[in-house]
């Protein structure tokens, strides 16, 4: 039992690489799938805390927590429950440590652009967590308590000063009739940490987070099936703290309010053996609402809301053959959103999106199978964007197969880089305008006489496209017996019209006024290694390592053509050499994990994961536009956690860990990282009888 | 004043013959000028160094410019402001040429895209340009135009490597030269560091010059 849950058999079926029930033995991509017990064996409460522990992803920390994979920003990786899209981005990274991963029964992650089949945003890949269907009768609680003290090192329960943390879960599964459901409940009480930039000071900053999700499953006589998924999320966060400013104490309080909404009807519906209808329907809201306001001066409150919503309804058809399967879609989606920082909340800005999508799986006997697939997606704000992909897996030997795949990803402008409308008062006093407002308002500011300088970049200003990305991966997986897996893979995108911001003018004043342009081509390019290896049953060890190469292409060509300088040690400038460079900023060159595993027939654990990340560059501080060996890094580090398992009974289990035992924190460029965190959890579970195995 | 200036670069000239003989005591933090061969460095000069901050929070200096002379290598006092015995005059971001609205030299300015060393002669159609104070300056001011950089969010600023500045000094003679740092003992400090120390250390100025005192366009 435990080697099938470690070791990821070539058995074990996933949805994402096909948009259909595939064994991971027959698919074309390698997915990396996370199953439920790993994610409670290392303790993990949030998307964030798993998704951490994973080959080739790391955590970015700008605007809540993002992912960064094969060297992608986070706005590339689109992130699914149950196959649809979780909406509610900020600056477009969707906070990972928001979503909750109970009630979560795996995690597939599919690296490379993917958009052939979800369209906007699969850039860099797809996370899919697939939610738990309504099972047979089950309660199951359960209670954890950590306490973490980033100052002293170990933290002292129940104590004020600690950074303390409750998360309660409770499962219900039950039956009315033929009708299935299941509960999940999940709170969790927390002191976060600091989010201020250029601060030493930790401030607790208490979370209140509470998600609801709920499965309802009908089967419709022997043919037709009908599921329900819904789910809410409510954070609230509330802190009060000072800022020195010159000499000056400001005593401020803030508080975050977030809601977001989804449920999902899907309609199952088998023609024949041959023909399978679904029918989905997706409906999604997220607001998030920020107040921040000084004590001393209460009439001086600053209030920040978002409002997105996502309605998509969905049709897919598979037709299965002996040999081949062709998967096609349509579907229809309507975006809205309304936020302060665009012209007007009360101005509602909106994007229609139909696609439609198609995939042939072709078998060529037992050694190949070849997917060739594309999809259109028309959006009314701009133009279409058509992304196929083409992907082989060869098997050479049972023990040895090879996979191959080259792809088309794009990303959507979204509505900040069309709408946003933003004037910064407090940090040097820039704006930000959407591509839709920046010349009509420049254009205004300058009839006013309050520009004082247009930049060349200002006459580039034209409506915004989407950005596009191609990707190859080669992967080969030997499994000399079954207890060893050894996976290599090697990667490479390349990236066209990316969104950056850039300068447009500047006012009389001297503020920096920026706009939005498809300026950059980028590349990144890697190799991603992963060991797998059952020991006597009782031990397994799991290796990771992955190492990113990545470049701006306009930077790279002015390297070579000898246009960029750096400095000497005495500060003389000299021609910059290849070798200087480092490429695109806020990447780690390598990353690794080890995560060893005892686990013996009585479920009794310890689980140790070693994680390690090395240095990452955060400013670039020689004044040449381009980030270089001399500029400023985040160091490298290691990160232990240790979790250990004993069931009491065969209704209770207790769990005690270690999260960063060896205290590892930055609080400038990973303030999400908390420090070394102790933890209890007790769970009690009842099943019915006939759930067991 | 400058007596003591003096005596500050006559030490550390004597420091860098002796310094078999003498430990080391030089001041990093010390404004300094230093000659070896042909280039001139000067370190630490004072550029209307920040005093306090404004009604709305921001730091300011006190609006004096400090005057320096190409040729003689020599931090000039205000009251000679308005003669030809300096070359430039610095406050803060905005570097002057003895010329027009600044002066009434011969000088004039003008930004060259690439190193130091590489400059071996100003070609013959450069054209100087001329400071129209306080609206523009023969050197630009601004981040990204002339010789620095400024980044909002850690609210430091740096010399851009590769931009050599040409200058026609008060008596039309010609220098170049290049910015080096911006920050008091010539290192920039971290981008974590706090922002009571990058107002603090700011606006000290780190420069190499080559002066060529024969008229011609050489160096």
């Amino acid at each position: 039992m435990a080697q099938a849950d470690t070791l990821l058999s070539l058995e074990e079926v996933v949805v994402t690489a096909t948009r259909q029930e595939r064994r991971l033995g027959n698919i074309t991509i390698p997915v990396n799938l996370i199953q439920r017990r790993i994610i409670q064996q290392a303790g993990s409460l949030r998307l964030k805390d798993i998704l951490q522990e994973q080959p080739g992803i790391q955590l970015t920390s700008n605007f809540g927590t993002g992912i960064q994979m094969q060297g992608l920003n986070p706005e590339h990786t689109l992130i699914l429950l149950d196959g649809q899209p979780l909406i509610g981005r900020t600056s477009g990274v969707l906070d990972v440590s928001r979503i909750a991963v109970a009630g979560i029964k795996r995690i597939e992650i599919v690296k490379g652009p993917s958009s052939s089949l979800y369209g906007s945003e699969a850039m860099a890949g797809v996370i899919n967590l697939i939610t738990e269907n309504p099972s047979l009768p089950l309660l199951e609680a359960s209670l954890r308590y950590g306490v973490a003290d980033p100052d002293q090192g170990w933290g002292v329960p129940f104590k004020n000063n600690s950074f303390q943390q409750t998360e309660a879960t409770v499962d219900a599964s039950y039956s009315i009739r033929k009708l299935k459901v299941k509960h999940n409940n999940n709170l969790l009480f927390a002191d976060g940490v600091s989010f201020r930039p250029f601060s030493q000071v930790r401030v607790p900053r208490p979370i209140h987070r509470i998600t609801h999700q709920t499965s309802i499953q009908q089967n419709l006589g022997n043919k037709a099936g009908l599921k329900i998924l819904g789910r809410i999320n409510q954070d609230r966060f509330q802190q009060e703290f000072s800022v020195s400013n010159n000499g000056m104490i400001i005593d401020s309080y803030g508080r975050e309010l977030n809601n977001e909404l989804n449920i999902q009807p899907t309609l199952f519906f088998r023609l024949s053996e041959k023909i399978r209808l679904h029918t989905r329907g997706y409906l999604t809201s997220y607001s998030g609402d920020q107040l921040l306001r000084f004590v001393q001066k209460p009439d001086s409150s600053y209030r920040d809301r978002f409002e997105q919503r996502l309605f998509r309804i969905e049709e897919q058809i598979d037709f299965k053959k002996e040999n081949y399967t062709i998967t096609a879609g349509v579907g229809y989606q309507v975006e809205q959103a309304n936020s302060t920082r665009y012209d007007a909340l009360a101005n509602q800005k909106q994007n229609n999106v139909s696609y439609v999508f198609a995939q042939w799986e072709l078998k060529g006997g037992d050694k190949w199978i070849s997917i060739l697939g594309a999809r259109y997606d028309h959006h009314t704000l701009f133009s279409g964007a058509v992304t196929p992909k083409w992907s082989l897996r060869y098997k050479a030997k049972p023990s040895l197969s090879f996979t191959a795949s080259v792809g088309q990803g794009f990303k959507a402008p979204d509505f900040r880089q069309l709408y946003l409308n933003f004037t910064n008062t407090v940090a040097g006093g820039y704006s930000v305008f959407g591509t839709q407002d920046a010349i009509r308002v420049i254009n205004a500011l300058n009839r006013l006489g309050q520009i004082a300088e247009l930049k060349p970049d200002f006459t580039k200003l034209t409506t915004l496209s989407p950005e596009h990305a191609t990707g190859i991966n080669v992967s080969a997986q030997y499994t000399p017996t079954p207890a060893i897996t050894w996976q290599v893979s090697i990667f490479r995108n390349d990236i066209q019209s990316l969104i950056d911001v850039r300068q447009v003018a500047t006012r009389v004043d001297g503020s920096q006024l920026f706009s939005y342009l498809n300026v950059n081509r980028a590349f990144t390019q890697g190799v991603e290694t992963s060991f797998q290896w059952q020991l006597q049953k009782k031990w397994s060890i799991n290796a990771g390592y992955q190492l990113l190469l990545t470049g701006d292409k306009e930077e790279w060509e002015r390297i070579k053509q000898g246009k960029e300088y750096i400095r000497e040690s005495n500060g003389s400038s000299r021609v910059m050499n290849k070798k200087d460079y480092i490429g695109l900023p806020n990447r780690s060159k390598q990353q690794a994990q080890l995560k060893i595993k005892y686990e013996d027939k009585e479920s009794r654990y310890v689980y140790m994961r070693l994680l390690y990340r090395s240095r990452w560059t955060v400013a670039n501080s020689n004044g040449n536009g381009v980030h270089d060996v001399q500029d400023e890094y985040a160091k490298g580090f290691m990160q232990l956690h240790i979790t250990g398992g004993l069931p009491l009974s065969n209704t209770i289990a207790l769990q005690a860990g270690i999260d960063n035992v060896l205290n590892y924190q930055d609080v400038f460029y990973l303030p999400n990282v908390a420090g070394r965190t102790v933890f209890v959890t007790l769970r009690a579970t009842l099943e019915s009888k006939q759930s067991k195995k | 004043m400058r007596a003591i200036l003096v005596s500050a670069a006559v030490l550390l000239s004597i420091t860098s013959c002796e310094k078999d003989k003498l430990p080391k005591t030089v001041d990093q933090r010390a404004y300094a000028v230093e000659t070896i061969g042909k280039i001139t460095t000067v370190k630490n000069l004072p550029a209307d160094t920040i005093i306090g901050t404004n009604s709305i929070g921001q730091p300011v200096g006190a609006g004096r410019y400090s005057f320096f002379s190409l040729e003689t290598g020599q931090w000039i006092s205000n009251a000679d402001s308005n003669s030809t015995k300096w070359d430039l005059a610095f406050a803060g971001t905005v570097v002057r040429i003895n010329n027009a609205t600044s002066g009434p030299g011969a000088g004039g300015a003008f930004v060259f895209n690439g190193t130091f060393e590489s400059l071996s002669s100003i070609s013959a159609d450069s054209v100087f340009r001329l400071d129209n104070h306080p609206v523009a300056y023969a050197i630009p001011r601004g981040s990204g135009r002339a010789w620095y950089t400024y980044d909002g969010p850690t609210n430091l600023l740096t010399p851009i490597p590769g931009r050599t500045l040409v200058i026609r000094t008060a008596t039309g003679k010609f220098a170049k030269v290049e910015m080096l740092n911006y920050y008091r003992g010539g290192q920039t400090p971290s981008a974590t560091a706090a922002d009571s120390v990058k107002t603090r250390d700011q606006r000290f100025l780190h420069f190499r010059y080559t002066y060529q005192g024969n008229g011609t366009t050489q160096f």
